[in-house]
């Protein structure tokens, strides 16, 4: 089976502070991989550097997704190659709607592909089935996107915003966090109904919590900008009892 | 009703195309300020039932500096829509100098609507001087679309109690283009609202210049009145300058004032670049979502729309290489 990305070697700055130290990670098709760690371990630095934000210096390493060098490629050509980044913060952006922003990203990708715009109404069938996935109001739609979105509507709206996308690989940043246990419940069913045999997903969390309803596959534990343990979903109801310490030992 | 404008549609629309006339709308023609009394007079009571366009047209023929002058004068209680564009049909450097003068009795209600659309030489300086009796409203829009030197002195003068004025513009501005507000709001009699919503995207080497005073007599109290500047830069190199001013004699009022200038936000662009909305693009959509606010002020639905399209292509570059903007306007 091909890897959807490979991670090679990954060393990243910021400001000139190294935060990634060496990251290495392979993931396939169908996949779903936790990676865990205490704050300031790099997991958004991670993110970040994987969706193409600015101000981060790669200065040594190799992505490659779905074939192709991801570190040459611009935010927008990562998200048309089949990469969404599932905001720890979404933004808000007064002024523009929710239709107006999620129709806009979608046209776009179908340009990328040679297909033609969607007409108002097949926007607003996908639109409706997509909501219905993470249970969000159509009313959403006309509002500026995130503007007075609780925290549990905002990460809805990211779930929402992975679906109308259908993202090959989705990197979902602390994704459970300002969520109460009901709109945990609704995003974990979305990103869950989301998965196909084609498609995998890293969720990238500091709790346990998240990973009872997303079951992975394969856990990692980064630490200090390097994974220094991979195992399967056990590890991550070890860290959850034992916390980080026994594994920081020794590093 | 008195109207004084020339309608003189077969003549002007050889060279000026209307294709899409908005609804409900009355077009007049000013040709090179062709016209000796320019206006609209209303009785008392009476309503105008459609809006009146005014589409003022500089072209080759008369490439001199022109001043010229129109009258809006509305009796008590009269009503009226207005919408005043002006535009340029060669590349002459023209010359205009404008003076609108707007005489509101008790009561009186005046909509007006200004598109500036010209071309990149040309220079048009246009004075508002209105004056208001009591529960006179006024709600004045300024749209400044495109132009090289475009200057807008507006004097509003509220002389009669319960009087309301709502003084709004957005301008557009790129290249080496300049564009200049004066704003003098004069509250001279106690219990009159105001409020100045100004809103202004830069780009290229541009320059604008925002001058809002609000002017309170001693004897105004209860005075509302409200002002705000805020600029966009789109470049490093544009330049906008704002100076609000309050000038309060009375000690009963609710005033404020804000000006901001920044550029776009950094976050924002790349939130819509992470799902795929080309750079050039998301940061249309941001200055959108800037102007937005201004555009909403326009009251008629179909000239609303019509702005958010106009603004779009503006936005977009589509209109800045056009030697003529009779393509686009109105």
């Amino acid at each position: 089976m091909e890897n959807l990305i490979e991670i090679k070697n990954l060393h990243a700055n910021i400001n000139g502070r190294e935060i990634l130290k060496g990251i290495d990670l392979v993931v396939k098709p169908g996949e779903v991989h936790a990676i865990m760690g205490p704050n300031g371990s790099g997991k958004s630095t991670l993110s970040a550097v994987l969706a193409g934000k600015e101000h981060y210096e790669v200065t040594e390493g190799t992505v490659t997704f779905m074939g192709q060098n991801l570190l040459e490629m611009s935010p927008e050509e990562r998200s048309w190659a089949g990469l969404f980044l599932g905001f720890q913060y979404p933004i808000e952006i007064p002024g523009v709607t929710n239709v107006n922003f999620m129709k806009t990203a979608v046209n776009e990708h179908r340009r990328q592909k040679g297909l033609a715009p969607l007409t108002a109404a097949e926007y607003l069938k996908l639109m409706r089935e997509k909501l219905a996935i993470v249970e969000m109001d159509p009313a959403f739609s006309s509002r500026g996107v995130n503007v007075g979105f609780s925290g549990g509507e905002k990460k809805r709206n990211e779930i929402f915003q992975m679906a109308m996308l259908d993202p090959k690989l989705a990197i979902l940043d602390e994704t459970d966090s300002g969520l109460d246990v009901d709109a945990l419940r609704i995003v974990a069913t979305g990103v869950n109904k989301l998965k196909k045999a084609d498609n995998a997903t890293i969720v990238i969390t500091h709790y346990q919590r998240l990973l009872d309803y997303i079951v992975p596959d394969i856990v990692h534990v980064l630490y200090k900008g390097r994974i220094i343990k991979t195992a399967g979903k056990e590890l991550a109801l070890e860290v959850e009892t034992r916390g980080y310490d026994w594994l920081i030992k020794g590093e | 009703m008195e109207n004084n404008y020339i309608y003189i549609p077969d003549k002007s629309q050889e060279e000026f195309r209307c294709r899409v006339p908005l609804k409900d709308t009355d077009q007049v023609f000013v040709v090179d300020g062709q016209g000796e009394k320019m206006g609209l007079s209303l009785g008392r009571g009476e309503i105008l039932p459609r809006m009146l366009q005014v589409i003022q047209v500089r072209s080759s023929r008369a490439a001199e500096d022109l001043s010229y002058s129109s009258d809006y004068v509305l009796g008590e209680g009269a009503q009226a829509k207005v919408l005043l564009c002006s535009h340029t049909l060669s590349m002459e450097d023209f010359v205009t100098h404008e003076n609108v003068n707007v005489k509101l009795a008790q009561g009186a209600v005046l909509d007006m609507v200004v598109m500036q659309n010209e071309h990149n030489k040309s220079r048009h300086s246009t004075s508002f001087k209105v004056e208001m009796e009591a529960g006179a409203v006024l709600n004045l829009n300024v749209i400044t679309l495109h132009g090289g030197e475009i200057s807008n002195d507006i004097d509003v003068a509220l002389n009669g109690k319960g009087g309301e004025c709502n003084v709004n513009g957005l301008y557009l501005a790129d290249g080496k283009q300049r564009v200049s507000t004066r704003v003098n709001i004069w509250h001279n009699v106690p219990e009159c609202h105001s409020s100045q919503l100004f809103k202004g995207i830069l780009d290229g080497e541009s320059v604008t210049r925002f001058s809002g005073r609000i002017y309170v007599a001693k004897d105004a109290q209860k005075t509302e009145a409200y002002q705000a500047n805020n600029n966009l830069l789109a470049s490093r190199t544009a330049k906008a300058y704002t100076q609000p001013h309050l000038e309060i004699y009375a000690d009963d009022v609710k005033c404020s004032h804000g000006a901001t200038v920044g550029s776009l936000n950094e976050d924002e662009l790349f939130y819509m670049r992470s799902r795929g909305i080309e750079k050039s693009e998301a940061k249309l959509l941001q200055q959108q979502a800037f102007a937005y606010a201004v555009l909403e002020k326009v009251a008629n639905e179909s000239l609303r729309e019509r702005l958010h399209s106009l603004m779009e292509s503006r936005l977009r570059g589509e209109f800045s290489e056009c030697s003529n903007c009779s393509k686009h306007c109105c």
